[in-house]
């Protein structure tokens, strides 16, 4: 049975080589570029050290955590609204869930589009919604000051990606067996018993699991901030992703950029690592 | 189901499958243990036993879908433990059937003639025989999910017969049919081997099954061989206390006790049995032992009767054409078959009497049977 | 039961409510990208009535590079999905149906899962490095390799739930039937998951296809730019052509919708990695 042995291993051959050539080699190679500073290949923690007296570098970082916080708790409370709202029988149910998922699957640079339309201060739908309502939008400049700008992307952020909260949360409402809910009845439950004891813990793994997805997408965030603000006005929208683009590829510091993109991908790894283990004692119950 | 001819002369190489010494280990569990097996020639051998008891694991072996952890396995004389599934040239029926959704019945049955690169139109009317012969001409061109439970068993069966192979194996192939459509298709299938004489290895948990269809049964237990003998014998004359247990239904009854040498007794609590002297021949040298007595050797009467022993009805279940009552001796509780007739309340006093020739004794401690 | 009633109008206010949110942005770009100047500008906005133009598509896709920049993303992310496909599948195969020893099975597969979980800003200085190294920015090529790298891990996990889901017994009945491993694969196993082929591979053009990241790095030259990248670099322009970005980003955005509605059905499973059944 020679094939038998070896077969798998050939069939696996290609990815893992592929893999290990686009994915693991270019770590170790960020490792060596983050380590080497300056021209003279010197070995140094220079780039590691610098990250503890520069500024832009922590603020992009709290930006980063704040954006994610704001926005993962918007995209969940409301995710989970919509979920319980179509996990009824009602007309049409499946057309509303389409419509309601094209924001999560337009490219990220048309979700910037989007809303750089729609956020024009002079012409965009939502200001010229609001004064036709006769509201006063004159101080209501969205992407151009500071405050209205970081509100906004993690506006945008929740509206594109509440419907991914809302499509995982809806099928792990529709995994539910419906025996629970007539015992419950039976038992004379509230609403918000049979929701608080019943609907909440059976769907506890399926949260678990959009919070890892949601918390690795936003630690991340790139593309639509990129298209909006590019990190303005200022600084006031640039997260880590940004400001390590910034470092690399406007000012040449590949050194600097690798050191930080470990520092994201720890703070990354830890905190995924907090959910599966929630999620495997959830699942060893 | 008519049988025109054979599809292939008989072959002349002598199909025979041996396990010798086998032993299946998944880690560090052992789930068949050196298991010794000859099975001649066109003959139906039935694995029994029940579940996790390493006969469907002996099964894939033979069949090469998993590797022999040691030991040696011959079909035709020639040792099998490193030849790949696709090259031993056997047939097997799954318990699920494994027809292939997404091709028809013809494409199913066909399937391991187009692999070896038959001609199409040798191809064609081996199909077509083979169908005819099951009775499932009718079904040729529909697709698996459109057919009943039995229609697909047939055509499971087409597949494995179309080709002629060195063995047939089969898994435990009948048990997902109804009990009905199961006698239906366990006559026809021994009727088939019957006809075309090909080596058979079957695997179920059925004893009607084993006993209906096997030239020799080989039950199993624990991935340990416990019997491999004609279905006759294992009923009559089983090896131990767990074969004599698990073939028979109802089961066995079994009475725990202690052998009287003097008295000439066998004593468990009230119960007190007196034993001849083959009794006391098997006996000897034990002091404990375990009596059994099946069924149907017991004969039951209400009321008191002379010479018969004390019992009381505990509940009695009509069969239709038998009766089947659960009796409270002493602390002990048997059952009895009784004629249809037999009627009783519970707690009704009754006498039975146990056909004094007809018990079997086993080791208290190992459960050999004594002989 | 007037409270029932009460109840669902509300529900159905609310759905509503917020499908008009997910879906009026988009469609107000749409409107944009078909209206001339002056009703682009008009104030309040004109939401259904205006003289429609394809104006912008013309100047989009005929006088500037987007068609260019189309045809580069067509041929990106197909190829990238191809061959991910069919590296990703025969991994995936291995590692479904084959009891690998050491449960070295598992490993390799949360290992390349592994790979998934990085930020993909990780990677990109050390990939410009290596791509600049093997005078690859600025190719089509480059943009290839990186993706197909990038939806390896995503085929492999798809296809090995896909592959579970088919019942072993019937490749091993095929393997009894005389049939090659390789030839079960073809014959069994591969039509039976052909769904689940299919599901994928669009996952895999639309995650390409929408990929703005490693394009913007490693390609900035008309010739090599995808449609993400060419939008992105109007936008950022000093003097913005709304009709013209509106325009091609319609255009960049009507496959991905007709894809994400062909693979409804697995979106679920395609947007968790199979960590949720839907």
């Amino acid at each position: 049975m020679g094939t038998e042995r070896t077969l798998p291993f050939l069939l696996l051959a290609p990815t893992m080589l592929v893999l290990l050539a686009l994915s693991i080699y270019p770590l170790v190679y960020a490792v060596r570029v983050s380590l080497q500073t300056g021209a003279s290949a010197r070995w140094s923690l220079d780039n590691f050290t610098r990250l503890f007296s520069d500024a832009f570098f922590q603020s992009a970082l709290l930006h980063t955590l704040v954006y994610a916080l704001m926005a993962l708790t918007c995209e969940l409370l409301l995710g989970l609204g919509l979920a319980l709202l179509l996990n009824h029988e009602m007309r049409a149910r499946s057309l509303f869930r389409a419509a309601l998922l094209v924001p999560m699957m337009l490219p990220p640079v048309v979700v910037g589009v989007v809303w750089r339309l729609a956020l024009n201060p002079n012409f965009g739908a939502v200001n010229g919604t609001l004064k036709s309502l006769g509201v006063n939008t004159e101080s209501l400049t969205w992407t151009a000051s500071p405050r209205l700008a970081f509100l906004s992307v993690v506006a945008v952020d929740v509206w594109q990606w509440t419907p991914f909260v809302f499509l995982i949360l809806l099928a792990g409402l529709q995994a539910i067996p419906q025996e629970p809910y007539e015992a419950a009845r039976m038992d004379g439950s509230s609403a918000w018993q049979t929701f608080r004891f019943i609907t909440l813990p059976l769907l506890k793994p399926a949260i678990l699991i959009v919070l890892l997805l949601r918390t690795m997408d936003l630690l991340r965030v790139f593309d639509q901030i990129f298209i909006l603000t590019e990190g303005g006005p200022g600084f006031a929208t640039e997260t880590v992703s940004l400001y390590i683009y910034r470092a690399a590829f406007r000012f040449g510091n590949f050194g600097y950029a690798a050191a930080m993109s470990f520092v994201l991908l720890v703070i990354t790894n830890a905190i995924s690592l907090v959910y599966i283990r929630l999620l495997q004692k959830q699942e060893s119950r | 189901m008519s049988i025109p001819q054979p599809l292939t002369p008989i072959p002349p190489l002598n199909m025979d499958v041996r396990f010798v010494n086998v032993t299946k280990a998944f880690g560090s569990s052992v789930v068949v243990d050196r298991l010794e097996l000859a099975v001649e020639d066109g003959e139906f051998v039935v694995l029994l036993g029940p579940s996790g008891c390493g006969k469907t694991t002996s099964l894939r072996m033979l069949a090469g879908l998993e590797d022999v952890t040691a030991g040696d396995i011959f079909i035709g004389g020639e040792r099998v433990n490193d030849v790949p599934a696709q090259k031993r040239d056997v047939a097997m029926v799954f318990q699920s059937y494994a027809l292939y959704p997404h091709m028809t019945v013809a494409e199913n049955i066909s399937y391991p003639l187009r692999v070896r690169r038959m001609q199409r139109e040798e191809m064609k009317s081996r199909v077509l025989r083979v169908a005819e012969m099951l009775e499932i001409t009718a079904l040729l061109e529909r697709r698996p999910r459109e057919l009943s439970g039995g229609e697909r068993q047939r055509v499971a069966l087409a597949r494995a017969v179309v080709r002629s192979p060195r063995v047939y194996l089969m898994d435990e192939p009948l048990s997902n049919l109804d009990a009905k459509l199961r006698v239906q298709m366990r006559g026809e299938l021994k009727r088939l081997q019957h006809e075309l004489g090909t080596t058979t290895v079957y695997v179920t948990h059925d004893q009607a099954e084993a006993m209906t269809l096997a030239h020799r049964v080989a039950v199993m237990r624990k991935g340990r061989l416990q019997q491999f003998d004609t279905p006759m014998n294992i009923y009559n004359l089983p090896a131990n206390r767990f074969v004599a247990e698990f073939v028979g239904n109802p089961g066995m009854n079994f009475i725990e006790g202690a052998v009287d040498t003097a008295g000439r007794r066998f004593v468990s609590g009230d119960f007190s049995l007196a034993l001849s002297d083959s009794h006391l021949e098997r006996l000897r040298r034990h002091t404990r032992a375990t009596l059994g007595i099946r069924p149907e050797h017991i004969e039951v009467s209400t009321g008191a009767r002379n010479g018969w022993l004390r019992a009381s009805v505990y509940v009695t279940e009509l069969m239709g054409n038998e009766t089947f009552v659960f009796l409270q001796l002493g602390a002990e509780k048997i059952i009895v078959r009784a004629p249809a007739a037999f009627r009783a309340e519970p707690e009704t006093p009754a006498s039975v009497r146990f056909e004094t020739s007809r018990l079997d004794f086993f080791d208290a401690d190992s459960g050999e049977a004594l002989r | 039961m007037k409270a029932q009633l009460i109840g669902r109008l509300l529900r159905y206010a609310l759905v509503i409510a917020a499908v008009m949110a997910a879906v009026l942005p988009v469609y107000w770009m749409m409107t944009i990208s078909l209206k001339t100047e002056i009703d682009q500008f008009s104030v309040p906005p004109k939401w259904l009535v205006f003289t429609p133009t394809l104006a912008h598509y013309r100047d989009a896709f005929s006088t500037r590079s987007f068609g260019q920049y189309l045809l580069t993303s067509i041929v990106v992310s197909v190829l990238a999905t191809l061959s991910a496909m069919v590296l990703g599948t025969l991994a995936a195969y291995a590692l479904s149906h084959f009891r690998l020893p050491g449960r070295l099975d598992k490993h390799f597969a949360l290992w390349i899962l592994s790979t998934r979980m990085f930020p993909p800003i990780v990677t990109i200085v050390p990939l410009f490095l290596m791509m600049r190294d093997l005078r690859l920015l600025n190719t089509r090529l480059s943009l290839i390799i990186v993706y197909t790298a990038f939806n390896l891990p995503f085929v492999v996990w798809m296809m090995r739930g896909f592959f579970s889901e088919i019942p072993r017994e019937l490749e091993e009945a095929a393997r009894v039937d005389g049939d090659s491993r390789l030839g079960a694969l073809r014959r069994v196993v591969l039509p039976l998951v052909a769904p689940g082929l299919a599901a994928t591979a669009v996952f895999c053009l639309i995650i390409s296809w929408n990929e703005f990241l490693f394009a913007l790095v490693l390609t900035q030259t008309d010739a090599a730019m995808t449609l993400p990248v060419g939008i992105a670099g109007r936008v950022t322009q000093y003097e913005i052509k709304w009709g013209v970005m509106s325009a091609a980003a319609t255009v960049a955005m009507m496959p991905i919708l007709v894809f994400a509605l062909a693979v409804q059905r697995y979106l679920v499973r395609g947007l968790s990695l199979g960590a949720v059944k839907g």
